[in-house]
């Protein structure tokens, strides 16, 4: 059971969530996003193995991010009338300016948790491999991006170097914080002219190997679209329904 | 549409996406931060540096869709990293390099100086904006915030995305690692060598 969502198919879970997303931007009422929310973490709970300590690590911008959204809500509404239900100096806030302000806040959460519910359960490589066979990405494309991501901690490495090339000849020099977070732009070109040349190498190299970006029937390794995906579709789409339906067995 | 495409061109494309991908999210974490402070506004300041790909790609390699492949593979690659944000940015990827790509497409793949990709950046920030107004409920803020915050996200995307990305694609040009893209080709009136 805990490691339903980690099996589940990466394109069919993008898909949902998306539906989720733009299904969600059309509420400005508290109750909808909050109990998505709830339903979303409750998934999460049950159905994955989630490092929480991670989780809440990750959602700490967006608790920031979410307070943003409440008080510039409340100071930049547009609908201003109304019974006033609090005052501050000359902020007035209105009921239905605290509505709209709290469910912007919980649609930053929801949003946020759902994005973090596919993060910390996907495989980025699978990810792309599905989307290359479910939704039919082409190869060429698909296979850019992976090379792309393997390259990740070599530029990470070439990062450093640089840097440290340019210290040891005095280009940049240590002062304070400030400085040496604008000097990093000096890295940049460097750090890309050899990103180019890498691109080239491997690009060649994949072409020399007999790769040619046509799609195919089969694949190495397959993605599956199964039963845990009808399961899981069918439980986000309830979650999804249940809430955006509050209004009527809430009362 | 990919037939015209070489490998060579689509894995610069992620390589450019991968060096961008880490710029992206530092700038995120920075809009985060300030975000919290002083609200959505936040982000529009630095909006301009999300669209910087799309601008260098197709300045450096000229065919019709560099600019919405490159963004969207920027995006992937931002998800791959394991960005927080998650699956949407891939959607606001697209979305970004359509207003690219729009404003290249109406000069028919013919023009890139500055005023070209400094109008491209303004259209990613116009499309990227109809898509927040939308997800991010931006219905709910009075009409003088709202253009406030699409006038500064203009800005930025001319500034940050238009005049930075030509500066940085240039650099890059003056190098000499992009013999082979179409930037580099002779243009009519230049003495052949």
């Amino acid at each position: 059971m805990r490691s339903l969502l980690h099996r589940m198919n990466p394109s069919v879970k993008f898909v949902l969530i998306t539906v989720c997303m733009f299904t969600m931007a059309f509420f400005f009422d508290p109750v909808t996003p909050l109990l998505f929310w709830a339903g979303v973490l409750l998934m999460q709970i049950l159905f994955s193995q989630t490092d929480w300590k991670k989780w809440l690590f990750f959602m700490i911008p967006f608790f920031i991010m979410a307070f943003g959204y409440f008080w510039t809500t409340l100071v930049f509404a547009k609908e201003t009338v109304g019974p006033i239900i609090w005052s501050i100096r000359s902020v007035h806030v209105t009921e239905l300016q605290l509505h709209h302000a709290l469910s912007l806040s919980f649609r930053v959460l929801a949003f946020s948790s759902l994005s973090l519910l596919f993060a910390l359960t996907t495989n980025p490589v699978t990810f792309i491999l599905s989307l290359m066979q479910q939704l039919k990405l082409s190869p060429k494309i698909a296979y850019g991006i992976l090379v792309g991501f393997q390259f990740l901690p070599v530029i990470k490495d070439e990062f450093i170097q640089i840097q440290q090339a340019q210290r040891l000849r005095g280009i940049v020099q240590k002062k304070n914080t400030l400085q040496r977070l604008l000097d990093t732009r000096l890295v940049l070109i460097p750090l890309l002219a050899g990103a180019v040349r890498k691109a080239e190498r491997s690009a060649f190299a994949m072409e020399a190997r007999g790769f040619t970006g046509e799609r195919r029937g089969g694949f190495f390794h397959e993605i599956l679209v199964d039963k845990v995906d009808a399961f899981l579709g069918v439980l986000f789409l309830f979650v999804l329904v249940l809430s955006c339906t509050n209004s009527f067995w809430l009362g | 549409m990919l037939k015209s495409w070489k490998l060579k061109e689509i894995v610069l494309m992620s390589l450019l996406a991968v060096v961008f991908g880490i710029v992206y999210l530092l700038f995120l974490h920075v809009g985060n931060i300030w975000a919290g402070f002083i609200g959505p506004i936040a982000y529009e300041w630095i909006f301009g540096i999300w669209f910087i790909v799309s601008i260098i790609s197709m300045y450096i390699i000229r065919k019709p869709g560099a600019a919405v492949i490159s963004e969207t593979i920027a995006a992937a690659i931002e998800v791959l990293l394991g960005n927080a944000v998650g699956p949407r940015l891939i959607l606001s990827g697209v979305i970004q390099g359509l207003g690219a790509e729009a404003v290249f497409a109406a000069t028919r793949y013919k023009r890139f100086d500055i005023w070209i990709l400094i109008l491209a950046g303004v259209g990613s920030s116009v499309f990227s904006f109809a898509y927040g107004y939308l997800l991010g409920g931006f219905t709910v803020f009075s009409t003088g915030y709202v253009a406030l915050m699409l006038g500064i996200r203009i800005l930025s995307g001319a500034l940050l995305a238009g005049v930075g990305g030509k500066a940085v694609a240039d650099g890059l040009l003056a190098t000499g690692s992009l013999r082979g893209y179409a930037i580099s080709r002779p243009k009519k009136g230049d003495a052949r060598a």
